[in-house]
């Protein structure tokens, strides 16, 4: 009741008087003779009868329940403590259980027949055979003989000395009875070849190494740990020249491919220039030449030869043949004259042909000499095996602030597996060539994660 | 006249040359497949001289082979093995891909394996052969001893590397036959003599790796691949050359002491015996015990063609030789645990002496910090707290540097704390006139059995000295070059004094001087005119020669001498240096 007094206490005094709150709310319109019209209607009055209406329907709800308020009771009224009897509720559940599904029962068998027995389920197939059998191979067993899949088993234990197996077993291979060749000792060197036995020999041009550059170049007394000063500016000296040529071909590309200052941008001028590069110079010489076919033109009209009948092929003459001949020996005459005469004046020119066949044969053998230096230089140097290059690793150069104090504090420069790499290169031993890039064979495709789109920030 | 038309590229060189991926399909194999065959069969490409008409007419770098190179691959067995592998690794992804287990474990079992043992008796058909190519074998063996674990390659591979590198350390010790050792900034370098064949190996500082991206670890992998083959059977035989057994056994005295329950706690059953054989403290055991009269001296033979003085001087290095390998015997070591203790380990018992270390350093340790007989302890720290009594405190580079010398160094140079005079690198000899730095000449007077001026505490004197000797140097170089001027003008003045003499007929008789012959003098005289002489007598093209040579040796001299006043100039830089801090200390 005292809601009911509050809310009352708010309304207006005179009929024109109206709840503040409500002031400004627009009037709701509508036809309020008929029922749908009275739902719809909201005004205080109508809020008032159904805030009543709620409470009356409340406390006549407590009063049939708990007869009376609830507020009212007292606490042992309302709540008890609950010990629950847990038998009873399964009791009950478990008679629902027991009660067997329809579906069940339709699924029954109800034929008469007894299903047949699975026989396999008593006895094993060919048991008394397997028994025998089994009894047999722990009999041989027993005197030492195992079944052959057993035996292959065990040889390839033990011969599992692998490629990768750390506790092969080495042997004397260089002994005249070696493990290796024993078997072909003393046979038949054609049988041994004939029926592939025999390995093919190597060639001995293999045994020559491509390069004869030692295994291990020992670096620099330089790069010693705690070096002379000396020995240690000569390294540096030279890791410096290294890298001054380096400096100089980047320069050489940066210097090329410098944007142009100022000076030397081009101007409209130097742009209009280049554009007309050529077309100028060009018709200045189409007009010479112009003016020089005519003045051809006119020159080559006056003089106007008559053309000259080609030579007819026609019958020589009996004279003109005999003529012909006769100029032949004798011109034929003439030269071997000449070549006797030559060989006769030869022969007094015997000492300079000599020098000068001493002259061509030592030019021949300085060309030797310089081919011979030449190769000799080559073979020293790595050879070019394939696409790429071999270009020398970086010197490992510890600067004078890097030198270690001790050995202790010793940080080791370069690394050995690269060291060791880049020495196979040089021998030529293995081609230098790029690490394989990966290719992928379809394009990846992107796409967006609906959960990331709708993310906006 | 007549005949066919000679098609191009169907003779000569373009025959005898064939490219690689042709080379390929002819083996039938993939392209790193026919790497590693060509790597274990020692087949390398060549670059043929006239690529042009190798290449049909192409210039493009390409790679060629031999043909008959290619050929000679064709008969090896093991391609058939490399084309079973790719077969076994087909039918392996595909039982995966059914996920037939059982399938996947069956051909697991039967792993297709080769044996290189044929190719090394083939590619090395002599033992000196094998040595020959040690070098190589040896370095990537200890390179990839170092590998961590990882997966970049085998673990298997990586332990057989470490076991074959410590045996072949255990030889050396056992024959001891080292003989240089150089520690450079990239790694340790050594040279030790094996049956007369000098090999060099290199080996990287522990825990030196950074892996590097730009090396094919496949093509590694395969040359280490045969080279553990290769240095297993080199092993094998050269345990055999000294009697020992091999799988070599720790001798048996020394495994009784070594046994105690120390080792268990450090390593498995199964790793502790490769880690007490890679300790290198304990010697190992021989089929035969050495006896007495093994070592009765050898007649000596003398050699055809051989002078007296040629023997002698043969007779002089052996000798050496010996005394060498005897350089630290008796002496007892101790190595702090700062100090890279397997280097140091493997070169102290190459030269005869006894190593220990902290037990709980490594497996191996024979006798304990407070043993009273260590002579030298091997330290690498500023300073050293509670000094013992009765031993050498010393900086590991005392070791290289006196087997380097092939004499004990004084220990005054390498105290802990002190400035270690420079490590110099045995592997440099000195022609006639190059520069020699000057800790090398008083290294070389020590060996000559010279002292170089006594060991004096204070900085001053032993610069002084080194002053001293610098200069001697400079003029003994100087007098080299003046030499021939100063014969010149001697002549000269004896010439004229003989004109004179001539000249003015002597007539008065005057009371002769007792005139000493310098018989030495003389001699170098003569020798001097006979070369001046053969000087003019040549012929111009050999004069031309000889004054090419000449100038040669001067500009040598020149340049050695510019070095040595260099060198001069940072040192009285750094005396300054160091007198200037002195005073302030002082101050």
């Amino acid at each position: 009741m005292a809601a009911v007094a509050e809310s009352l206490s708010f309304l207006g005094l005179t009929p024109s008087a109206r709840d503040p709150a409500t002031a400004v709310r627009r009037r709701n319109r509508g036809p309020r003779n008929r029922k749908k019209g009275w739902k719809r209607w909201a005004g205080p009055e109508a809020r008032l009868g159904r805030e009543i209406g709620d409470f009356l329907e409340d406390v006549t709800l407590q009063q049939r329940v708990a007869g009376g308020l609830i507020a009212e009771q007292p606490d042992a009224g309302l709540f008890f403590v609950d010990t629950g009897n847990a038998e009873k509720g399964r009791k009950r559940k478990n008679k629902i259980r027991e009660k067997p599904l329809h579906i069940d029962l339709v699924l029954q068998p109800d034929s008469k027949v007894p299903p047949p027995k699975d026989i396999l389920s008593y006895q094993i197939p060919n048991g008394k055979k397997e028994r025998r059998r089994r009894q047999f191979w722990e009999r041989l067993a027993q005197r030492g003989v195992l079944p052959r899949a057993e035996r292959r088993l065990q040889t390839r234990l033990q011969n599992a000395a692998g490629r990768v197996d750390p506790g092969r077993s080495f042997y004397d291979i260089w002994a005249d009875d070696n493990p290796l060749e024993r078997a072909l000792v003393g046979q038949d060197s054609w049988f041994l070849q004939q029926t592939q036995k025999q390995r093919v020999k190597r060639p001995p041009r293999l045994q020559q190494k491509p390069s004869q550059l030692p295994a291990v170049e020992v670096i620099a007394p330089g790069g010693s740990y705690n070096p002379t000063f000396e020995d240690h500016q000569a390294l540096l000296l030279k890791a410096h020249e290294v890298e001054v040529m380096k400096k100089r071909a980047e320069d050489k590309v940066e210097r090329q491919l410098r944007f142009p200052t100022a000076a030397e941008a081009p101007t409209a001028e130097t742009v209009f220039r280049e554009q007309c590069e050529g077309l100028l110079e060009e018709s200045e010489g189409e007009e010479e030449e112009e003016e020089e076919q005519k003045e051809e033109a006119v020159g080559g009209a006056q003089p106007s030869d008559p053309p000259r009948p080609p030579l007819r092929p026609g019958k020589k003459t009996e004279q003109q043949r005999r003529k012909e001949k006769e100029a032949r020996a004798q011109e034929l005459r003439r030269r071997q004259e000449k070549a006797w005469r030559c060989r006769q004046q030869q022969l007094f020119r015997l000492r300079s042909l000599g020098r000068q066949l001493r002259r061509w044969e030592q030019e021949l053998l300085r060309r030797r000499r310089a081919r011979e230096a030449k190769r000799r230089e080559m073979e020293g140097r790595p050879r070019r095996l394939g696409r790429i290059k071999y270009e020398d690793p970086a010197l490992e150069v510890q600067l004078s602030d890097e030198l270690a104090e001790s050995l202790r504090t010793l940080k080791p420069e370069g690394s050995v597996l690269h060291d060791r790499f880049k020495s196979l290169q040089k021998r030529s031993l293995i081609e230098p060539r790029e690490r394989a890039k990966f290719k992928r064979k379809y394009r990846l495709k992107y796409v967006e994660k609906r959960a990331f789109r709708e993310v906006t920030l | 006249m007549g005949g066919l038309e000679k098609k191009k590229y169907q003779r000569g060189s373009a025959t005898n040359y064939i490219t690689r991926n042709k080379a390929r399909k002819k083996l039938q194999l993939s392209l790193p497949d026919f790497r590693r065959l060509c790597i274990l069969k020692g087949i390398y490409p060549h670059e043929p001289r006239h690529k042009k008409k190798v290449n049909k007419g192409s210039t493009a770098a390409r790679t060629f082979y031999l043909l008959k190179d290619i050929k000679f691959l064709l008969h090896e067995p093991i391609v058939n093995k490399f084309r079973e592998y790719k077969i076994f690794v087909r039918k392996l992804r595909k039982a995966y891909g059914k996920s037939e287990w059982g399938t996947a474990e069956r051909l697991k079992d039967n792993k297709p394996t080769y044996k290189l043992d044929h190719i090394v008796k083939e590619r090395y058909p002599t033992f000196v052969d094998a040595l020959r190519d040690l070098d190589d074998a040896l370095s990537m063996c200890f390179l990839f001893s170092t590998f961590p674990r990882t997966g970049k390659c085998h673990v298997q591979t990586i332990q057989l590397c470490r076991r074959l590198a410590v045996e072949f350390l255990n030889y050396v010790i056992a024959s001891r036959s080292l003989r240089k050792v150089f520690l450079s900034i990239k790694g340790i370098y050594y040279q030790a003599e094996v049956l007369g064949q000098p090999i060099t190996w290199i080996t990287p500082y522990t825990f030196a790796h950074d892996h590097p991206t730009d090396v094919d670890y496949r093509v590694m992998a395969t040359f280490t691949e045969f080279y553990t083959t290769l240095l297993g059977f080199v092993n094998f035989r050269l345990y055999h050359s000294l009697n020992l057994h091999y799988p070599p056994k720790i001798d048996g005295q020394a495994e009784v002491e070594v046994k105690p329950a120390e080792g268990k706690e450090y390593a498995m059953d199964s790793e502790s015996y490769l880690e007490k054989l890679s300790a290198l403290s304990a010697s190992l055991a021989r089929v035969v015990a050495p006896t007495q009269e093994d070592d009765v001296e050898m007649d000596e033979f003398p050699v055809e063609g051989e002078t007296a003085e040629q023997m002698d001087a043969r007779r002089k290095e052996q000798e050496a030789l010996e005394k060498h390998k005897k350089l630290f015997e008796g002496l007892r070591f101790f190595l702090n645990r700062e100090v890279p203790r397997e280097p140091l380990a493997f070169v102290i018992r190459c030269f005869g002496g006894q190593v220990s270390w902290d037990k709980s350093l490594c497996i191996g340790a024979t006798y304990d910090v407070s043993d009273p007989s260590i002579t030298h302890q091997i330290v690498d720290r500023p300073r050293v707290e509670q000094q013992v009594v009765g031993r050498y405190y010393l900086q590991p580079q005392w070791v290289f540097d006196s087997v380097n010398a092939k004499l004990c160094l004084p220990v005054a140079d390498y105290f802990p704390g002190v400035l270690l005079p420079p490590h110099l690198s045995p592997f440099v000899t000195e022609q006639e006139g190059d520069y020699i730095p000057p800790e090398k000449l008083k290294l070389l007077a020590m060996q000559r059995g010279e002292d170089p001026g006594e060991e004096t505490e204070e900085e001053e004197e032993e610069e002084e000295e080194e002053e001293e000797d610098d200069n001697d140097k400079d003029e003994e170089e100087e007098e080299e070059d003046e030499s021939e001027k100063e014969e010149e003008i001697k002549l000269k003045k004896m010439e004229e004094q003989k004109a004179q003499s001539n000249k003015a007929l002597p007539v008065k008789v005057t009371a002769g001087k007792v005139r000493l012959e310098d018989k030495q003098r003389l001699e170098q005289e003569q020798q001097s005119e006979e070369k001046r002489l053969a000087i003019m007598m040549m012929k111009k093209r050999e004069k031309y020669l000889y004054k090419k040579i000449m100038f040669g040796k001067k500009r040598k001299i020149r340049e050695a001498n510019k070095l040595a006043a260099k060198r001069k100039a940072h040192d009285t830089a750094l005396k300054e240096e160091k007198k200037k801090t002195k005073k302030a200390r002082r101050a």
